[in-house]
């Protein structure tokens, strides 16, 4: 029986990782921050993350503070 | 109706970030005339009136940095340069010298110009050349992410071409809300809540139940379990997992790495792949949110006013009343039941071309779950629906590739 053409994809270089890219050098990344900033101002002070978003400067600090917010508004499913 | 859409229960939307047509796919040109991709004479002039010319030499990542600027005024100078301006066709003549305005550089301005060579993305161009390729899907706004997902979400971005939060006016509904009310199924899957939801984090917060999260999806094309209607985000970010690993972005926006967006884009299709009952029952488009200010050379059509003035303050001063489209991004359907190498021919075929835009994600969701729909905004009624390019025969499993990720 012919089999379905196969095609590799290759990994990323391990270097392109980089968590401490500078926040400033993606603007989609630091109007997400700033979406989820004016969602946490609804909830109750003692809900509020605490982080000034001033103090968020890399991309790795900004996934952190958006895991936080979106942990408070959506538990995925456990296990997956 | 076809066969193909009489078996259709599900559609899957992937919308990754900020890579334009030619940029992608113009290479694919070469090999297929009827692709309207580069010939590889385009050029623009740069800041020293030289031509700077179209080359196969994009990378992966570390090229595009910073940032091209895709904010809606710099994108009426990629499109408007050496013109008058609107409502005159858009020349394609101002990218490198909107890439050179970020830092004054001009070798590295030529570089918004480069192109993937043939075979560089194996992923998009084996998809590109083995289902349906369009021609003429445009972004809905020559402007950022945030206001162009909201077409895919919405049908209409309110009025807005920027990038800021998002406040729904009466009475559109997202595309999720009016399948739930039509008592059908659907889930926006984002990548983690490292990464979570663009756009719609006000559904976010009102309508959690209608998230879920990519390994969710996994789980889902595994067990059956899909719903009608999937919109699919890919990782915005370079962040740890939860085990600790690394967890690369892989929405391609620059500088992200393009193959680990490829990556990504196989797990997707392999997901739907490897389960031949929903293999033959789902549809998957792929496509891109908007250019990311990089070039392409085919001028957006207008289109039909939405029924919103964007504000100047947004704009640049330059009024725009949502009746021209943005840049021309990648799009491919993929279901075995669509013939092998489907080109869609877009504005190049004055008689047969067809445009598409985000609006066509909620028009063609709407029609094949829900049917009659009217609360939609003008550019919603007035889109392009995709689903008529399945076909009655379904293609064996031998012509249907697949991915194996190193």
């Amino acid at each position: 029986m012919p089999q379905p053409p196969v095609i590799r994809v290759p990994q990323p270089s391990r270097s392109s990782y980089q968590p401490n890219r500078p926040l400033s050098k993606n603007s989609l990344l630091q109007n997400h921050v700033k979406h989820f900033r004016e969602l946490e101002k609804d909830l109750p002070p003692d809900q509020q993350t605490g982080i000034p978003i001033d103090s968020i400067t890399t991309e790795g600090q900004a996934a952190e503070y958006i895991r936080r917010m979106t942990m408070k508004l959506h538990r995925p499913k456990a296990g997956v | 109706m076809s066969a193909g859409l009489d078996n259709l229960k599900h559609v899957v939307v992937l919308m990754m970030e900020n890579r334009s047509f030619d940029h992608m796919l113009g290479a694919l040109h070469a090999a297929d005339p009827r692709i309207n991709g580069l010939t590889g004479n385009e050029t623009n002039p740069d800041t020293t009136n030289e031509p700077a010319q179209v080359a196969p030499q994009a990378e992966f990542q570390s090229q595009l940095d910073p940032d091209p600027d895709h904010s809606f005024p710099a994108v009426q100078k990629q499109l408007f340069f050496g013109t008058p301006g609107p409502p005159a066709q858009a020349a394609m003549q101002g990218f490198v010298q909107s890439y050179w305005d970020q830092q004054h550089d001009v070798a590295h301005s030529h570089k918004i110009m480069y192109y993937f060579a043939p075979g560089k993305l194996p992923v998009l161009h084996t998809l590109a050349q083995s289902y349906a390729l369009f021609n003429g899907w445009f972004a809905s706004i020559p402007g950022p992410t945030v206001c162009n997902r909201a077409f895919a979400h919405y049908g209409t971005s309110f009025g807005k071409v920027n990038l800021d939060i998002f406040y729904v006016v009466e009475p559109y509904q997202s595309i999720y809300e009016r399948l739930l009310a039509a008592g059908r199924t659907t889930k926006l899957y984002y990548f983690d809540p490292s990464s979570s939801t663009q756009e719609v984090v006000n559904l976010l917060k009102n309508q959690p139940q209608i998230f879920a999260t990519y390994p969710q999806f996994l789980e889902d094309c595994k067990s059956g379990a899909l719903p009608d209607y999937s919109f699919v985000e890919p990782n915005y970010s370079d962040h740890p997992g939860d085990d600790g690993g690394e967890q690369l972005a892989s929405d391609q926006h620059p500088d992200h790495d393009v193959q680990a967006g490829e990556q990504f884009i196989a797990s997707i299709y392999n997901a739907i792949r490897q389960n031949p009952d929903l293999w033959q029952s789902t549809a998957l488009l792929i496509t891109y949110d908007e250019h990311g200010g990089i070039h392409d050379h085919v001028p957006p059509p207008a289109c039909i006013p939405d029924g919103f003035q964007a504000a100047l303050t947004d704009t640049g001063g330059m009024p725009f009343a949502f009746d021209r489209l943005g840049v021309r991004v990648p799009a491919i359907l993929v279901s075995p039941w669509i013939a092998k190498a489907t080109v869609v021919p877009g504005p190049e075929d004055p008689a047969n071309g067809r445009v598409f835009e985000h609006a066509s994600i909620p028009a063609t969701i709407t029609q094949h779950f829900i049917g009659d729909y009217d609360n939609r905004s003008p550019r919603e009624k007035a889109a392009q629906t995709f689903l008529d390019l399945l076909t009655d025969e379904m293609r064996p499993d031998s012509d249907c590739p697949s991915f194996q990720l190193d």
